[in-house]
């Protein structure tokens, strides 16, 4: 999780003047609404993340800041200025593609130096540059290759010089990382973050991996079915979703469905008929009395024993089901008494522990009155 | 893998129906004798005697005009047609202009020659241009048909073009002609060189659009040979018959060679 900025630097908290304006967007494409009504801003310096599964609007809404898709309603604005009717050639922004979209008959210097030879700067100062941002992506030698005598980092590094050279207010990249494989994808977020804050250029991301979105943004927009969901922090994300969807799109989670049977300020009583049991949470809810809601436990929270914790806020029994080793943790899944099912995970700090829990020993799930989250919808 | 042998024998049967007829003739341009039909030594005079004809030279340098000139206008003309189909997206009619375009590829060459014949003798009653038939003629004509072969070559490459490449040009700040000639010309030019030689082999071979809107005195090859031959064979025109023969089988060669290389380089881009 991304925690490299202290609040002074996090200007959606303090009112500043939002650098990209998104208005009541929408786009659709006869009757399929694409991108539907939808309002953000992005600030100076930020590495905002759109994230959603594939076909819900956010690569249009990229193509839209960028120009290469007209706003069907709305309006956007990049650094005050209103971007309507203005052509991709004359905005302020510059795009890296999922494809990279290299010139294939070009090399990569002329690849990289193609947007400033268009702005008509002098030769010399054209050679300086691409000199200077081949080395920051480490292209050193690769001047003279063509593109398809590069490796699929090495082109995603080209597209990615190509798309900075013109130091861009806003830079968009669409799918970044989905080319490459794991281990480089990890490799270059951190590069992509590093290139980001020397530069300090405003970047846009759209991405349908929440673990990339997790690691680069600064903030996360969740997008579904062309509306966005959620706008936050990748930590409030996590941590306190506003919807089933997002909980759930983000990192995995036990859902409990329930009634509300009590609730004041600073405690509410969840009747949870499918786990058999009454959760307690440590705050109040605004809701009618009875309504149908949902409790969001992430499978770290709870506490996995064999025997009945004392002082627990909420306590259920189970059955061990399945045990999955992933190296550095575990994740058991409890199978309840009504037959409903909770993943919980541990990490695996010892290397052997006393007595392990295994496969069908009776257990106890326990949590903390404040480790959940309540969802109304 | 291992081969049929049937297969093989069935191919070679194939190719012989195929190339004996031109395989004889080639033969036989190398002939010493008058008599077409006899076989009396190997020799090379009858291309020299090509050479000493200034008929048959002037109808080749005719030809070559008119296969050039015919070549690079139908494709400007089928590339931009393409364009148009492919870039243009859903504009009303698409199907039918692009049934249209590829039309004159089935249409028999006798209704094409009737019709511009009569096409180009009401315009010259309407407007008095063009002036007779010749050259020009016969041009506009060729250009008509080739067009169109041109048009499919380019088109199956314009599909395949990927378009984001395009829109990163324009996103690094150039304007759509600026485009097309930086990003799209590049990745289409196999095609083009391909559809030019097509282009140019077409009019070459070209005797039944050519012999209905050719006038005096421009007469290409494929007339002069036609005409020669119905007056009896002559071992010249076999000799003439062999060189248009190398020239198209040349043209074709270097026409598929490109496209196949072509097509290898998009691979290795995917």
């Amino acid at each position: 999780m991304n925690e490299r900025q202290s609040p002074s630097d996090m200007p959606w908290r303090n009112g500043s003047e939002p650098f990209v304006r998104i208005v009541d967007v929408s786009r659709s494409y006869g009757p399929v609404v694409a991108v539907n009504n939808v309002s953000l801003d992005i600030y100076k310096g930020e590495l905002f993340c759109l994230l959603g599964s594939s076909g819900c609007g956010k690569t249009t809404l990229l193509r839209m800041l960028a120009g290469l898709e007209t706003v069907s309603s709305g309006r956007i604005e990049i650094d005050g200025q209103d971007m309507a009717g203005i052509s991709p050639w004359d905005r302020p922004t510059n795009i890296m593609f999922q494809s990279y979209a290299l010139f294939p008959h070009m090399n990569v210097e002329r690849n990289i130096a193609y947007g400033l030879y268009r702005d008509g700067l002098p030769r010399s100062e054209v050679t300086d540059r691409v000199a200077d941002m081949i080395k920051l992506v480490q292209l050193s030698g690769m001047e003279r290759r063509k593109p398809d005598q590069l490796s699929g980092g090495q082109r995603q590094r080209v597209a990615l010089a190509r798309s900075l050279i013109k130091r861009p207010k806003l830079l968009l990249l669409d799918e970044p990382l989905a080319a490459l494989d794991k281990k480089l994808r990890e490799e270059t977020q951190f590069e992509l973050v590093n290139i980001q804050e020397k530069l300090g250029v405003t970047f846009v991301v759209v991405t349908h991996d929440q673990e990339e979105a997790m690691t680069l943004a600064t903030r996360i927009g969740v997008m579904r079915n062309g509306v966005i969901e959620q706008i936050a922090e990748p930590r409030e994300i996590y941590e306190y979703p506003l919807n089933r969807f997002v909980a759930d799109f983000i990192g995995s989670v036990n859902m409990f469905e329930g009634v509300v049977s009590e609730t004041d300020p600073d405690r509410t009583l969840i009747r949870c008929e499918d786990a058999d049991m009454t959760i307690n949470v440590s705050h109040g809810v605004s809701c009618s009395p009875n309504q149908r809601l949902w409790f969001a436990l992430r499978p770290e929270k709870p506490e996995i024993s064999r025997h009945r914790p004392e002082n627990a806020d909420n306590v259920v029994e189970g059955v061990v089901e399945e045990i999955a080793y992933r190296g550095n943790l575990s994740i058991f899944r409890v199978r309840l008494k009504t037959g409903k099912q909770i993943d919980l995970t541990r990490t695996n700090q010892e290397r052997s522990a006393e007595e392990p829990i295994t496969w069908d020993d009776p257990v106890f799930v326990s949590w903390d009155a404040a480790s959940g989250v309540v969802l109304t919808s | 893998m291992k081969r049929i042998p049937l297969l093989s024998i069935m191919a070679l049967i194939g190719f012989i129906f195929l190339y004996a007829p031109i395989l004889s003739l080639v033969v036989y341009s190398f002939n010493e004798s008058r008599l077409v039909t006899v076989w009396s030594g190997f020799s090379t005079k009858w291309y020299g005697e090509l050479l000493r004809d200034p008929q048959i030279l002037g109808a080749a340098w005719i030809s070559l005009k008119v296969a050039v000139a015919s070549a690079t206008i139908s494709l400007v003309l089928g590339t931009m047609a393409s364009l148009a189909l492919v870039r243009y997206g859903r504009f009303r009619f698409r199907e039918l202009f692009s049934g249209m375009t590829t039309a004159p590829l089935v249409m028999p060459d006798v209704i094409t020659g009737i019709s511009l014949l009569l096409l180009f003798v009401t315009m010259e009653a309407l407007f008095g241009w063009p002036a007779g038939r010749g050259l020009l003629t016969i041009i506009i004509a060729h250009t008509t048909f080739c067009m169109a072969y041109v048009a499919v070559v380019v088109e199956t490459r314009l599909i395949n073009v990927d378009r984001s490449v395009e829109e990163a040009a324009a996103d690094l700040g150039a304007k759509p002609l600026r485009i097309f000639f930086d990003v799209t010309l590049p990745s289409i030019a196999p095609a083009l060189v391909s559809g030019w030689l097509l282009a140019f082999t077409l009019s070459l071979d070209d005797l039944v659009i050519a012999s209905f809107v050719a006038g005096p005195g421009s007469t290409t090859l494929p007339m002069l040979i036609f005409s020669k031959v119905r007056l009896g064979v002559s071992p010249d025109v076999n000799a003439l018959a062999t060189i248009l023969i190398g020239l198209v089988a040349i043209g074709i060669a270097i026409s598929a060679f490109v496209m196949t290389r072509n097509g290898r380089s998009s691979e290795t881009d995917a």
